[in-house]
C-alpha cells in the first residue's frame, strides 16, 4: 500500500451555474483510514464523490488522490480505487457475474476468485439479471464490484442502503478488514450508527460546505454531555447554576439534570460539598451530535 | 484493438443482440417481400412509372422500374433502409452513452480505469458492427426472397446497394455522439439526430426537385448517397462519408470528455 495521502482536497468547489454544489471543501484521508462523510440529502456528499471520481469537473480548487490530479490522472487513479455508487445500476439484462467479469477485464484482471468468495459471503446472486434483483441484492453486487480487486481506496456512497441488518454487519466487518489491509475508505452514509462504529474520522457537510472534520472520539468528547445527579438536598441546584457552561438545568423531584461540555472538574467540585446519592453522565450519540450541528447552525458547544 | 476496447465493444454488442433481430428481421422480411412480388407486378409497375412526371422520377432516382434491382432501390434503398438504419445508428450509439448514464451503468464503467474517449470509441465501433450486421441480415433475407420467388436479383448490385447504406447510417452515429456531448437524455439525443436525419433527406429531395435549389443538397449527406445498386459504390463518396462519420465521432468524444456526468 502507498504511504502517500489517499485523498487530499484543497478548496474544492463545484458550482452548477447559479446553483450550489460544493464550496471550498478541504480535507484529507490517510492510507488505512476510514473517513465518514456525513450530511443530509442535497448537502453535497455525492457532488464531492463525483468530483473526486472526475465524473464532475471542479469549478475551482483541486483534488489529489494518491498524489495524482483527479482530473488529469483520472484513469491512473481509477486503476487503484473501488467505487460503489449510491444506487448500483448496470442495466437490467446483464447478470452480476457479467458486470463483474467486464470490470475485471477492464482492469486487466481475469481472476474472479475473490469476487466469488465475496458473493458467497454476502449471499449475492451473481447469475440472475440485475433487473430482477431487489435494491439490496443489487447493492451486494455493487459492493463486490467495488472490492473484488483489492483496491487501495474505496469510495462508497450510501453502501448499506437496502441491505438487511445481517448484511450490514458483514459489510462493517469487511470495511474493518479492508482497513487492516491498509485500504483507505471514504464512506458517505446516513447510517450514523455504522459510521460511529467503523469510521476513524468524520467530515460533516452542510449546504455544500464542510463545517467540521474531527476524530469520532474528539467529536463525541467535545459534545455536551447529559448529566443527571440525585442530591439529598435539592437546594444544591443553585450551586450548579453558578457554574459556567451548565445549561438546560432542570429539577425533577430529587433528580437534577443539565447539559455540560468540557472538563467535568468544576461540576465535580461543586457537587462535592453536597450529599450525592447518584450521578450519571452520558455522552451523546453521533446522531445527536450530528443533529446539533444542523439545529444550532454550528459546532455544538 | 486493445483488450479494453474489445471488452467494451463485446459488452455493447451483447447488450444490443436483440436489436440485431428486432431491426434486421422486419427490414429483411419487408425487402424479401418486395423482391418476391416483383415478378407478378413487373408489367403494371413498369407502365405506371412511365406515366410519372420526370421531375418526380429524378427526385426519387427512378429512371425506370423494369428490373428487380431498380424496384428494390426504389422501394427500399432510396428511403426506408437509409432512414431506418440512420435512426438505428443513433439509438445504438446513444444506448452506450446517454442510456448508460440514465441506467447508472456509466458510473460503474467509469469506476474502472477506462477513459471516456475509449468508452465513446467502443460505442462507435460497436454501432458500426451492429449496422453492418443488420444490413447483412436484411441482405440475406432479401436474397432468400428472390431465390424463393425466382425474382433473379443479382447478388453484386444488391450487395453494393445494401453496403452503401452503412457509411450514411454511421454518420448519424457520429452526430449522436456529438449530441451526447450536450445532453445526457436519450430522448433529446435521438430526437435531435432523428430530426437531422429527416431534415437532410428533405433537403436532398428539395434540391433534386428544384434545380435552382441544388445547392441545399450540400448540407445533406444524402447528396453523397447515390444509387449504388445501379451505378455501383462510389469509392470516394463511401470513404468520404465514412471519414466524416469518424471525424464527427472524434469531435463528439472530445465534447463528451469535457462535459460533467451528473448523477
Amino acid at each position: 500500500m502507498s504511504a502517500v495521502t489517499a485523498i487530499e482536497t484543497e478548496s474544492l468547489t463545484k458550482r452548477y451555474g447559479a446553483a450550489r454544489g460544493i464550496e471550498d471543501v478541504t480535507f484529507s484521508v490517510a492510507p488505512g483510514e476510514v473517513f465518514g462523510f456525513l450530511g443530509p440529502n442535497g448537502a453535497g456528499k455525492t457532488t464531492t464523490i463525483r468530483t473526486l471520481l472526475d465524473l464532475l469537473h471542479p469549478s475551482s480548487g483541486s483534488a489529489r488522490i494518491f498524489g495524482l490530479d483527479s482530473r488529469r490522472d483520472s484513469v491512473a487513479i481509477r486503476a487503484r480505487l473501488g467505487n460503489l455508487p449510491g444506487d448500483f445500476g448496470y442495466g437490467k439484462e446483464a447478470t452480476g457475474r457479467e458486470a463483474i467479469a467486464l470490470l475485471a477485464r477492464l482492469r486487466g484482471d481475469g481472476d474472479l476468485g475473490r469476487a466469488e468468495a465475496l458473493a458467497a459471503r454476502f449471499r449475492a446472486d451473481l447469475d440472475r439479471p440485475l433487473g430482477q434483483l431487489s435494491r439490496g441484492n443489487r447493492q451486494k453486487v455493487g459492493l463486490i464490484s467495488a472490492t473484488f480487486h483489492e483496491p487501495e481506496l474505496l469510495i462508497l456512497d450510501e453502501p448499506t442502503s437496502g441491505l438487511d441488518p445481517l448484511m450490514q454487519e458483514e459489510f462493517l466487518a469487511l470495511i474493518a478488514e479492508e482497513r487492516e489491509r491498509g485500504c483507505a475508505v471514504f464512506l458517505s452514509s446516513h447510517e450514523l450508527d455504522e459510521v460511529e462504529r467503523v469510521c476513524d474520522r468524520v467530515g460533516i457537510v452542510r449546504e455544500g460546505r464542510l463545517i467540521a472534520v474531527e476524530r469520532i472520539d474528539d467529536l463525541l468528547g467535545k459534545a455536551r454531555r447529559r448529566i443527571v445527579v440525585e442530591l439529598a438536598d435539592p437546594g444544591g441546584i443553585e450551586t450548579l447554576r453558578a457554574i459556567p457552561g451548565v445549561e438546560d438545568l432542570a429539577l425533577n423531584g430529587t433528580h437534577t439534570s443539565f447539559s455540560f461540555a468540557g472538563d467535568l472538574d468544576p461540576v465535580v467540585k461543586a457537587l462535592a460539598v453536597h450529599h450525592v446519592r447518584d450521578l450519571e453522565a452520558t455522552h451523546p450519540s453521533l446522531e445527536e451530535v450530528f443533529l446539533s450541528y444542523y439545529r444550532e447552525g454550528g459546532e455544538p458547544g | 484493438m486493445s483488450a479494453q476496447l474489445s471488452a467494451l465493444v463485446g459488452a455493447h454488442l451483447s447488450d444490443r443482440r436483440r436489436s440485431l433481430l428486432a431491426w434486421g428481421l422486419p427490414l429483411g422480411l419487408m425487402s424479401a417481400f418486395i423482391v418476391a412480388i416483383f415478378p407478378s407486378v413487373e408489367d403494371s409497375i413498369s407502365k405506371a412509372v412511365q406515366g410519372y412526371p420526370s421531375g418526380l422520377k429524378e427526385a426519387f432516382g427512378i429512371s425506370q422500374l423494369s428490373t428487380v434491382e431498380q424496384y428494390l432501390q426504389a422501394e427500399m434503398l432510396s428511403l426506408i433502409v437509409p432512414l431506418a438504419l440512420g435512426y438505428l445508428a443513433v439509438r445504438a450509439v446513444a444506448s452506450g452513452l446517454t442510456g448508460a448514464a440514465e441506467s447508472g451503468r456509466l458510473d460503474v464503467l467509469l469506476s474502472a480505469p477506462v477513459s471516456r474517449r475509449r468508452l465513446v470509441a467502443a460505442g462507435f465501433l460497436a454501432t458500426a458492427v451492429e449496422l453492418a450486421a443488420v444490413l447483412v441480415i436484411t441482405g440475406l433475407l432479401t436474397g432468400l426472397g428472390s431465390l424463393l420467388a425466382g425474382a433473379g436479383l443479382a447478388a453484386g448490385p444488391a450487395l453494393a446497394g445494401f453496403a452503401n447504406v452503412w457509411p450514411l447510417a454511421l454518420l448519424f452515429a457520429g452526430l449522436g455522439i456529438i449530441a451526447s456531448g450536450f445532453s445526457l437524455r436519450t430522448s433529446v439525443v435521438t430526437g435531435a439526430v432523428a430530426g437531422a436525419l429527416v431534415s437532410m433527406y428533405v433537403l436532398d429531395l428539395v434540391g433534386r426537385l428544384d434545380t435552382g435549389l441544388d445547392w441545399v443538397r450540400y448540407a445533406s449527406v444524402f447528396r453523397y448517397y447515390g444509387n449504388a445498386i445501379e451505378d455501383g459504390i462510389d469509392p470516394l463518396a463511401f470513404a468520404g462519408v465514412t471519414a466524416a462519420a469518424v471525424a464527427l465521432g472524434a469531435l463528439g468524444a472530445w465534447l463528451f470528455d469535457r462535459r460533467d456526468l451528473a448523477g
